[in-house]
């Protein structure tokens, strides 16, 4: 294989090492930079498209808002209907009522489907196979000011990923129940426990001593036991984050 | 991305009437889309750099996954069957609006890039830099950063080779390189099928 179908393919997926671009990688050490710089700007990339484009639409908070029958350009062709005024404020105040309501029973409903999104954003996380240095794993965890007290090879994927402003570890844990995903979220604190399915994920946010953190994994999974256990292994360090 | 496929989102719906859909809140396919919605938005916004249109596109998108419900067999593939109908839905608009295109920085919507001081302030220049990406290197970067798809589902989407994808990857990733100072790739593919 040629550099430049090395530089092709890494540029290509940087995170795919078929076995042809192994070996070439193993004998070219200016590919294996490039590979890395590669890895490492597909980081950047991933958090950059991670954010919702400023402006977006508010999260969505009724059904009726988001079912197709009230489609944006249902609302500009349909007739504008001559409501006496009151009704209207009526209509405006209930509204906004059921809004706050519905915003003042779902606290952590924005974080939850944040980290949803982040976790979805890195689909190969799941998949991740490989070995995690205690090292690695040590500096990642050391960066968010925490320790984790386990075997790191339990650990098959570590990155230090920027969270609602913040490097928070994401982690995939393998257990005897498939892999389970964990991010430390040492600046998002919660009252209580969160349970949340979304998006084929369930998950649930726990308060923690500092911040919180949140547990998720594939299917319908119950994660409870894995988030008592990962609240058992975690050791935080003195505040200085 | 993993999971079954289901047939393609194609029912066509010429135009909206919300009078005969009839949804129920408490379908699941109603909150299927009610949770995906915010992602599919994320995902159309990238691809047309505008909210509105953003919008316009997940609306038409979702009406198109509501009338043709019937074809998604496996929910565990949802979330691609969704994101390809909005891929589908923009580069209908994108046809639609071929000759309406405007210069690229007036197409920007400036607010996606805010520009702040601190540690937020070089990916706020890389989603710049993303935007300003043509869209044959940005369209197969997104679905396969943001969307999972892997690069043999983007070439069936777009109608490519395998290895053309992976230029267009390949270029857009080299684009966005020299922000960060690095030296591009040499680029000597020329045509897509260098491999």
């Amino acid at each position: 294989m040629s550099h430049q179908q090395a530089r092709l393919l890494i540029g290509g997926d940087p995170h795919s090492v078929p076995p042809e671009l192994a070996e070439h990688l193993a004998s070219c050490p200016e590919c294996t930079q490039f590979q890395r710089e590669m890895v490492a700007l597909d980081g950047n990339i991933r958090r950059a498209l991670e954010q919702r484009p400023a402006g977006a639409a508010a999260p969505v908070m009724s059904t009726a808002n988001v079912i197709p029958i009230m489609g944006a350009r249902a609302r500009r062709n349909k007739q504008t209907t001559s409501w006496p005024g009151w009704a209207l404020a009526a209509s405006v105040v209930f509204a906004a009522f059921a809004t706050l309501a519905i915003w003042g029973l779902r606290p952590t409903d924005t974080l939850a489907h944040d980290v949803v999104i982040h976790v979805q954003g890195e689909p190969k996380s799941w998949a991740a196979a490989g070995q995690i240095s205690p090292d690695t794993l040590n500096g990642i965890m050391r960066k968010a000011g925490v320790w984790l007290d386990t075997r790191s090879e339990k650990v098959t994927y570590a990155q230090s990923c920027r969270f609602r402003g913040h490097d928070v570890p994401h982690l995939v844990v393998s257990t005897s129940r498939g892999p389970v995903t964990v991010l430390v979220l040492r600046h998002e604190k919660v009252k209580a426990r969160e349970s949340f399915h979304e998006d084929g994920m369930s998950g649930v946010i726990t308060p923690a001593p500092h911040g919180s953190i949140a547990v998720l994994a594939q299917g319908n999974e119950n994660v409870d036991e894995v988030a008592g256990q990962v609240q058992q292994a975690l050791r935080w360090l003195p505040d200085s984050h | 991305m993993r999971g079954t496929r289901n047939s393609g989102p194609e029912t066509p719906v010429s135009s909206f009437d919300g009078s005969t859909v009839g949804a129920k809140p408490g379908d699941p396919i109603v909150r299927l889309l009610e949770s995906m919605r915010p992602e599919l938005l994320r995902f159309a916004h990238w691809l047309a750099r505008d909210r509105a249109i953003a919008e316009d596109i997940v609306q038409e998108a979702l009406l198109r996954a509501w009338r043709s419900r019937d074809a998604l067999k496996d929910q565990t593939a949802a979330r691609a069957w969704l994101l390809t109908i909005v891929r589908r839905e923009h580069a209908r608009l994108y046809e639609r609006k071929r000759l309406e295109l405007v210069p690229l920085e007036d197409g920007i919507e400036h607010e996606c890039l805010p520009s702040r001081a601190g540690p937020d302030s070089e990916l706020d220049s890389l989603r710049g830099a993303i935007l300003k990406l043509p869209l044959e290197y940005r369209e197969p970067l997104i679905m396969q950063v943001l969307g999972g798809f892997s690069t043999a589902e983007i070439a069936q989407e777009l109608s490519l080779s395998s290895t053309a994808v992976l230029t267009r990857l390949f270029r857009a990733r080299n684009k966005l390189r020299t922000m960060y100072g690095l030296t591009p790739a040499p680029d000597d593919a020329g045509s897509e099928a260098v491999l």
